[in-house]
């Protein structure tokens, strides 16, 4: 009995014996997870979370590219900036914080401020954007609950206003509004994705010239607007490009919309005795005058009960270098008339002067250009009334006297030797040269003399245009004066147009965007590899 | 050998193979996502160094912008480069340079 009981509890022990085996590992097993975590408790506790997200402070990309002149200067980049946000549930004092927020922005409205820090419905709210690292110091500083910030991307312009028409800005989601900004977008972030930075025509050194030169004649002139231009007339480039008043870019939203006007892709006027040139060729090119005919200007022409006077009446027999010298709109009427206006409107057409502009500047203004309805239309076109176009499309006008006649469209892309420049003829080169012997005369010894520098033979043509005022018809008193010339003559190549909208006492092309034009050549003769000469005494 | 202790050194060398493969596996998991952490870390740090690169080559442009030299230029040189300026004729240029003779002369 006492036998069997011991076998009966030896069978058992050992039956129990591979269960008391699996409850030992089991107890390891446990005791091994217990390890783990509490190792894990130990990692988290001295190296932080590695499985935890990244700071969110940074931006991952920059999408949209720089943009640097056609010498690498940077024009526009991106920089890492901050959006004030507050989160109203975790702010204490809203009157206090607001109190707070505007010593760092002292125009952030208390009353706005303080309606939306109590605004507990809503989590998140923005309460600025394109704060600054010192901006952010600044309300890190005052150590405010509730309030934080995100990170955000914004675009400067290191120059500041210079080239601001041009270069144009974006929003605070750097949506471009304006400018090369616009005009040139998807470029922009093409070349954003692949981290480059995009070149353009400019040149800070000559555009800077040009916005001091036409910001001191149009302040001594007494303009209410200015436009500037500098075209390379042999592959397009746009060298300088300036509207004045000016802005700052980097604070659009707080420039008046006068001083964000583009005045030279944006504005279109009646361009006046600029467009004389034009007419003297068309008549060459259709052979209906030569260099040699001589016409009697000394009286007033009359066409259609229409009186077309010049402002000082030239004696004697003219030639068509005379026409142009003394900026005759009688015989630039004559001429006009001889070629009629069906040819009259083909040449304008190829001249550019009757459609938008394709500058990449976000908007091209489209001309005012009504079809002639009769001989009294196609005589002021012939002395530049009747047409409306902006000194961006007349620059390119231009060209077609540094390329022998063709027209070349102007573009602010930096243009390589592999580029193909297309050129539109409109005239032929004998024709061309004909009339730049003329407009290189009107600058020595006629209406232009002002914009004469010597050394740089330049040729050119100053217009004076009067303004529409309402119904009482043009304003002898508001004038649209301009010069637009093209340098040097004997091997001609840069184009520039400097034009001054309503200037004061009506003074003429001639007067004050001639000096203008003599004054920024004088500066940027060097940099374009040209030499002043000393003034003959 | 017997039956069972071959089983049960089967059992233990499988649950030891267990083990080790989970410990392996939660090491590999911990060592790949520290090294994700890591490049992020990385991503984060180049993209914080491109941001302050661009803001110092901002700088750097508005420091050397035209309208900067040309004020620098005027409060510590007296050099006006104003609307009344004119190019240098080729002429003047000896003007302005030091006399090549007394130059030749300090160098003596």
């Amino acid at each position: 009995m006492s036998y069997s009981v011991a076998v009966d509890r030896a069978g058992a022990y050992s039956e129990a014996a591979p269960a008391r085996n699996r409850v030992r590992a089991l107890a390891l097993c446990v005791f091994a997870i217990l390890l783990l975590l509490g190792g894990r408790s130990v990692q988290l506790a001295l190296s932080g979370d590695p499985l935890a997200s990244p700071r969110a402070a940074a931006p991952s990309a920059v999408r949209r590219g720089d943009i640097v002149d056609r010498n690498g200067v940077l024009l526009a980049t991106t920089v890492r900036a901050y959006a004030l946000t507050a989160g109203p549930a975790r702010v204490w004092n809203a009157g206090e914080t607001a109190d707070a927020l505007r010593r760092v922005f002292p125009d952030l409205d208390r009353a706005t401020l303080v309606r939306r820090l109590n605004d507990r419905g809503r989590d998140s709210i923005f309460l600025r954007r394109s704060l600054s690292p010192e901006q952010r110091q600044h309300v890190l500083a005052l150590g405010l609950a509730g309030i934080g910030f995100e990170a955000e991307e914004r675009r400067v312009y290191p120059n500041g206003a210079l080239a601001a028409h041009a270069l144009g800005f974006t929003d605070v989601d750097l949506n471009p509004l304006a400018g090369i900004e616009r005009g040139l977008d998807a470029r922009l972030r093409e070349f954003g994705e692949a981290g480059r930075a995009l070149p353009v025509s400019i040149d800070v050194r000559i555009q800077y010239a040009v916005e001091m030169e036409l910001d001191a004649a149009a302040r001594a002139a007494g303009a209410q607007g200015g436009a500037g231009i500098i075209v390379d007339g042999r592959s397009g480039e746009v060298l300088a490009l300036a509207s004045w008043p000016n802005f700052d870019p980097n604070a659009a939203g707080d420039a008046h919309e006068t001083t964000r006007r583009d005045r030279v892709g944006g504005d279109v006027h009646e361009l006046g005795s600029t467009i004389k040139p034009f007419t003297i060729a068309m008549a060459l090119q259709e052979r209906l005058s030569n260099g040699s005919e001589a016409f009697d200007l000394s009286q007033p022409l009359v066409i259609d009960d229409t009186r077309i006077e010049d402002h000082e009446l030239t004696p004697g027999p003219a030639t068509l270098r005379d026409i142009l010298m003394h900026s005759s709109n009688i015989g630039a009427a004559r001429l006009a008339m001889r070629v009629g206006g069906e040819r009259q409107r083909a040449y304008l057409d190829r001249l550019g002067l009757t459609r938008a502009g394709r500058l990449q500047i976000g908007r091209n203004q489209a001309p005012l250009a009504p079809a002639a309805r009769g001989r009294r239309d196609v005589a002021g076109l012939g002395f530049g009334y009747g047409l409306a176009a902006t000194p961006v499309s007349l620059a390119a006008a231009y060209t077609v006297f540094a390329n022998d006649g063709a027209r070349v469209e102007p573009t602010l892309l930096l243009q390589g030797l592999e580029d193909v420049v297309e050129r539109t003829p409109v005239f032929s080169p004998e024709t061309t040269r004909q009339v730049l012997g003329y407009m290189r005369s009107a600058v020595t010894d006629g209406t232009g003399r002002a914009a004469d520098v010597p050394g740089l033979e330049v040729a050119g043509k100053t217009g004076t245009a009067e303004k529409l005022s309402g119904v009482e018809g043009y304003d002898e008193n508001r004038n649209f004066s301009s010069f637009a010339g093209i340098f040097p003559a004997s091997d001609p190549r840069y184009v520039i147009v400097i034009a001054l909208d309503d200037v004061a006492n009506g003074e003429a092309g001639g007067v004050v965007a001639a000096p203008a034009v003599a004054r920024t050549l004088r500066r940027i003769a060097p940099m374009l590899g040209l030499r002043v000469t000393a003034p003959a005494h | 050998m017997d039956k069972a202790l071959i089983r049960r050194s089967l059992h233990i060398t499988a649950a030891v193979l267990v083990a080790a493969l989970a410990i392996g596996l939660y090491k590999a998991k911990t060592d790949a996502s520290q090294t994700e952490a890591h490049v992020r870390d990385l991503r984060t740090r180049v993209a914080d160094a491109e941001a302050e690169m661009r803001a110092l080559r901002a700088e750097i442009a508005r420091a050397e912008s035209p309208a900067n030299v040309a004020a620098m230029a005027q409060t510590h040189l007296s050099l006006d480069t104003g609307a009344q300026s004119e190019g240098l004729p080729e002429t003047a240029i000896d003007n302005r340079l030091p006399d090549a003779r007394a130059g030749a002369r300090v160098e003596r």
